[in-house]
């Protein structure tokens, strides 16, 4: 199997703290692979690089073509899409604007066509990514009207929406109660069935190790180790790192 | 040599003026977060107090409202006279003060003002987004510019000078002695303020408070009182420098607010943090102005164009490009949320109502009415231009009057001069206009919030001197002819014929005109609303990065916002200056710009419907009109209103009068509609379909939406608190 996302090498330096610090790391295509590590690890700081949030040195592959020095907008556009650890919705507009908006990859002349009214809208798609996360119901409320544990599914349907090959997930299940994850959990399979592969950074450790294929420890920027959940469970630098920094899975 | 050195130090002047209040900006700042645009108000209104005590030994007390003359105009419509106390403009306090007195109650005054602001404005504001801020203190600068302006007139005031003017000689010139006592105050200020926030337990909570609020909080510090002390402390510098300084810079209420501008330039600089460098900065600014003064007179190579009114705009621009968002955050919450952007619908038959009426307006009324009109629809054209940049994607714009002025500037120039014909002229000219609004949205790529404001409000203030004022370039003369429109034949301009009518200027083929010009601009910026290039700004205004990651391209829709927004105040110029046959410098001030931002805020800036309220708010306008014709007549007071309203709206109706219009029409109605079923004994309770179209209510409140399918209890436990 070929890589969809490919990284070698990654570091992110601020100032002269090493968040991420030589991370090499592969996600295949149709893989839900979990990406772990105690807090301040660098998980967010990766996600960050690869979307093209934060300067980075090293290379990152996506599709077979590299990212290096394409601004955000341009990375969504091929295919990379990824949620927000503090949710970051369009709070204003209607959960169906929110989905239009990345399910659009908008160029001039399409604006123009579309502002005379002219151009066939995505309804269709978004629509399909709303059947799929049952969540048809709420397409005319404002996010910031919505209780968390919707606000979160608006999150992922925004990143899925769009003809998503990869999407990065970042703290999904933070602030949802059990019933909530497992729902989650589900529909996270069900997104793998339809071509999409995923990466996984969240804190519970119950989902994580249920969903994953595969998982990728990092602690202090870098890669501690690589493997199935059942060796994961067992990894003795896993559970140091754990341990070390008090104990991340809540 | 020596006189270039006698004039930098002549500059000292205005330079302790700039140092003075960029310390206040620091300070505040970083007490509360808050830029105050209002800084320079405060010298200017301390002076005004010192100077009236001083001479008169009366204290103007701030216009109020004054219920009573509401009370006498109401019975005045049933034809009784009567004659209610006013409230007086002055209390007489004695004969004049001696001038140590007259400056503690002056510093007093000031410091109460910042007080004031913090307490009744900022602090209530403070988990408020930055447009709020910003909107808040730009009304409190219109306020307070306004209550001098009501109180004392236009007029440049002569203030007694209290520092000696004895020459003194350096390096071979000579140089009046207060030049000097002004620098060593403003370096003893500096010092002294740097000490306590470097020594004293106050400074270190002041610096805990502006690094992390919540923070500080956890460890008792209140950020509230210290933010208190501040704004006080910086009010009162605020007056010092102004009234010590005012003798030289001149005093009116104009000059000494938009001192704020250069203040703001050497604040950015300092990064709104070191004290030092923001009094530096200042000082070197006037210090520079004055320079370039005598260099432009002596110096033939330099082009006369007001350089030296330039120099503060260069100077945040800049500190803008050098360190992209130069305002440090500080880690505070933000809860508040933007004014809601409601669409509003094309509703063919109820807009062919109102286009019909507002056409017998224009045709049959008495002029003055079709005078107003005329009015409320050009403001309501501008009015558009800043809901689609400011409304839909957040960027605050201070200078839209200003680009309508160039394009006024260039109709008169294109169809007066060069002689193009109608359409042509007045798209070209609002394509100016567009290219330079385009300019002025560069910085928004990097920079948002307040540092964009400031940049908006020098490129106003730059436009103005550069283009409108100075000999060398546009204008020449302030005021310029602009030929009436026409096409095929048929007139429309404010002095053609017209079939019906008393024959008055402005004629109703002018209004009609401008009817039509509206219609088509409110039409365009609905379905903006509507299309996806619309939607793409809402995303963008509210948040950018989740924007960028879900594939906005962000500089482009920036660009385009900027672009259309400067079309339509394009449009809205070259329909002012037709208005008036002329161009005039005057119309496009950046008092006016401000005034416009208020309006259209005020209106509500971010649905469409609301640029029709924006425009009855204009002055001659039907809402003004029609207030004056009940009440009482307006005049000054407009201004200082505008600004008192301004910033009960950003306290209590962010959405302005817009939805509070909706919301109201909405509860009243649904009442109306549930009272009737009730009377007709008809136990249905479901909503017609008009009741969600004019104001959708959340139909639950946050939090007590059921959870995603699957779950059993509703997620409410795991809100992340806040209403
Ligand atoms: N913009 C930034 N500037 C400076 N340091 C940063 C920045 N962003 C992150 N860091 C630092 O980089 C390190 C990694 O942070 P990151 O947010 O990536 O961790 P994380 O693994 O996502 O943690 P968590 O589980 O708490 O979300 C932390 O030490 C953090 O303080
Ligand atoms: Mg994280």
């Amino acid at each position: 199997m070929k890589p969809v996302l490919h990284t070698e090498d990654l570091t992110v330096a601020f100032g002269g703290v090493k968040a991420c610090n030589g991370i090499s790391l592969d996600v295949y295509e149709g893989e839900l692979l979990g990406l772990i590590g105690p807090n301040g690890a660098g998980k967010t700081t990766f996600i960050n690089a690869v979307t093209g949030f934060v300067p980075w040195s090293g290379e990152v592959q996506f599709d077979g073509s590299s990212l290096k020095g394409l601004p955000p907008h341009r990375i969504a556009h091929r295919g990379l899409s990824r949620t927000w650890q503090s949710l970051e919705l369009f709070g204003d507009i209607s959960v169906r604007a929110n989905l239009e908006v990345a399910a659009t990859k908008l160029t001039p002349m399409m604006a123009i066509r579309d502002y005379f009214g002219s151009s066939e809208r995505v309804a269709e798609r978004v629509d399909e990514t709303l059947a799929v996360l049952e969540m048809e119901d709420i397409v005319d409320e404002r996010p910031d009207d919505l209780s968390m544990g919707y606000r979160k599914l608006v999150g992922v349907a925004r990143a899925l929406v769009a003809q998503t090959k990869l999407v990065l997930l970042d703290e999904p299940a933070a602030g949802l109660d059990r019933n909530e994850t497992t729902w989650l959990a589900e529909r996270l399979r069900q997104v793998i069935d339809f071509g999409i592969s995923v990466l996984l950074v969240d804190h519970d450790m119950g989902l994580v190790l249920n969903v994953s294929d595969r998982i990728h420890v990092i602690d202090f920027g870098k890669t501690i180790a690589i493997g199935s959940p059942s060796e994961i469970r067992d990894n003795e630098a896993v559970i140091g790192a754990y341990l070390g920094a008090g104990g991340g899975d809540e | 040599m020596e006189t270039y050195l006698q004039f930098m130090l002549l500059g000292l002047g205005s330079g302790v003026i700039f140092a003075g209040l960029a310390l206040g900006l620091v300070l505040t700042y970083r007490a509360s977060g808050v830029v105050n645009f209002a800084h320079g108000a405060i010298a200017m209104y301390s002076t005004y107090i010192f100077s009236s005590l001083v001479d008169d030994g009366q204290y103007p007390i701030p216009p109020l409202p004054n219920l009573l003359s509401m009370i006498e105009a109401v019975l005045g419509w049933f034809g009784i006279q009567v004659d209610l106390p006013d409230i007086p403009p002055f209390v007489q306090l004695g004969d004049p003060w001696s001038w140590p007195m007259a400056l503690i109650g002056a510093l007093a005054t000031a410091g109460l003002l910042g007080f004031l602001f913090h307490y009744l404005v900022f602090r209530p504001l403070r988990y408020q987004p930055p447009l709020s801020k910003v909107v808040a203190s730009v009304g409190l600068m219109l306020m307070l510019q306004a209550a001098i302006v009501v109180r004392f007139s236009n007029r440049p005031r002569n203030v007694a000078g209290l520092l000696p003017q004895d020459g003194v000689d350096v390096l071979g010139t000579t140089v009046p002695a207060d030049r000097f006592y002004l620098l060593a105050a403003i370096l003893v200020a500096t010092a002294l303020l740097y000490l306590v926030f470097q020594r004293t337990k106050f400074g270190i909570k002041t610096r805990a408070a502006a690094e992390n609020e919540q923070f500080a909080t956890l460890l008792g510090i209140s950020a509230d009182r210290i933010a208190a002390v501040n704004w006080i402390l910086a009010g009162i510098l605020a007056g010092l420098v102004g009234i010590l300084a005012a003798p030289i810079t001149g005093l009116n209420p104009l000059n000494m607010t938009l001192f704020i501008i250069p203040a703001l330039g050497a604040a950015l600089v300092a990064r709104f943090q070191s004290f030092w460098i923001a009094v530096w900065v200042g000082l070197a600014i006037g210090a520079g102005q004055s320079l370039l003064q005598i260099m432009e007179i002596r110096l033939p190579w330099i082009p006369d164009i007001n350089l030296s009114q330039g120099l503060p705009l260069v100077v945040i621009a800049v500190a803008m490009m050098a360190r992209g968002q130069v305002l440090p955050s500080r880690g505070a919450i933000e809860r508040g949320r933007l004014p809601m952007a409601l669409p509003t619908r094309i509703r063919p038959r109820l807009m062919t109502f109102w286009i019909l009426f507002a056409a017998a307006i224009l045709i049959w009324a008495p002029f003055v009415w079709r005078q107003a009109t005329i009015n409320t629809l050009i403001g309501a054209v501008l009015a558009l231009s800043l809901i689609v940049v400011t409304g839909f994607s957040g960027h605050i714009s201070l200078a839209q009057l200003s680009l309508a002025g160039i394009a006024a500037f260039m109709l008169s120039s294109l169809a007066t001069d060069a002689g193009w014909p109608f359409p042509l002229a007045p798209i070209f000219a609002a394509l100016v206009a567009t290219g330079f609004g385009i300019v002025i949205g560069v910085p928004a790529l990097r920079v948002r919030g307040a540092s964009l404001a400031i940049i908006t409000l020098a490129a106003g203030v730059a436009i103005e001197v550069f283009l409108f004022k100075s000999d060398g370039w546009f204008a020449g003369d302030s005021t310029r002819h602009v030929a009436d429109p026409s096409l095929f034949g048929i007139e429309f301009g404010p002095n053609s014929p017209f079939f019906f009518g008393d024959g008055k200027v402005p004629s109703p083929a002018f209004g009609l005109f401008v009817l039509f010009m509206f219609t088509l601009a409110f039409v365009a910026v609905i379905r903006l609303r509507q299309s996806m290039l619309g939607e793409q700004m809402l995303a963008l205004r509210a948040n950018e990065r989740a924007a960028a990651a879900a594939g906005v391209n962000v500089t482009s829709i920036k660009l385009a916002a900027f672009g259309i927004a400067s079309f339509l105040a394009g449009i809205g110029g070259t329909l002012t200056a037709y208005k008036f046959g002329t161009f005039n410098m005057a119309s496009f001030g950046v008092l006016g710009s401000l005034s416009v931002f208020a309006f259209s805020y005020l209106g509500g800036i971010a649905t469409v419907s609301g640029s029709l309220y924006a425009g009855s708010l204009f002055p001659e306008s039907i809402g003004t009109l029609a207030f004056e014709k009940l009440f009482f007549p307006l005049g000054r007071y407009e201004a200082y209103l505008a600004g008192l309203f301004l910033i009960v709206t950003t306290l209590v109706q962010p959405e302005g009068i817009d939805v509070f219009d909706r919301r109201e029409r909405r509860r009243i109605g649904w009442g109306f509609v549930l009272l009737w079923r009730k009377a007709t004994g008809n136990p249905d309770r479901t909503k017609p379909d008009w009741v969600e179209r004019i104001y959708p209510e959340p139909k639950h409140k946050k939090g007590m939406r059921p959870s995603p399918p699957a779950t059993v209890d509703a997620a409410t436990t795991h809100e992340d608190g806040g209403s």
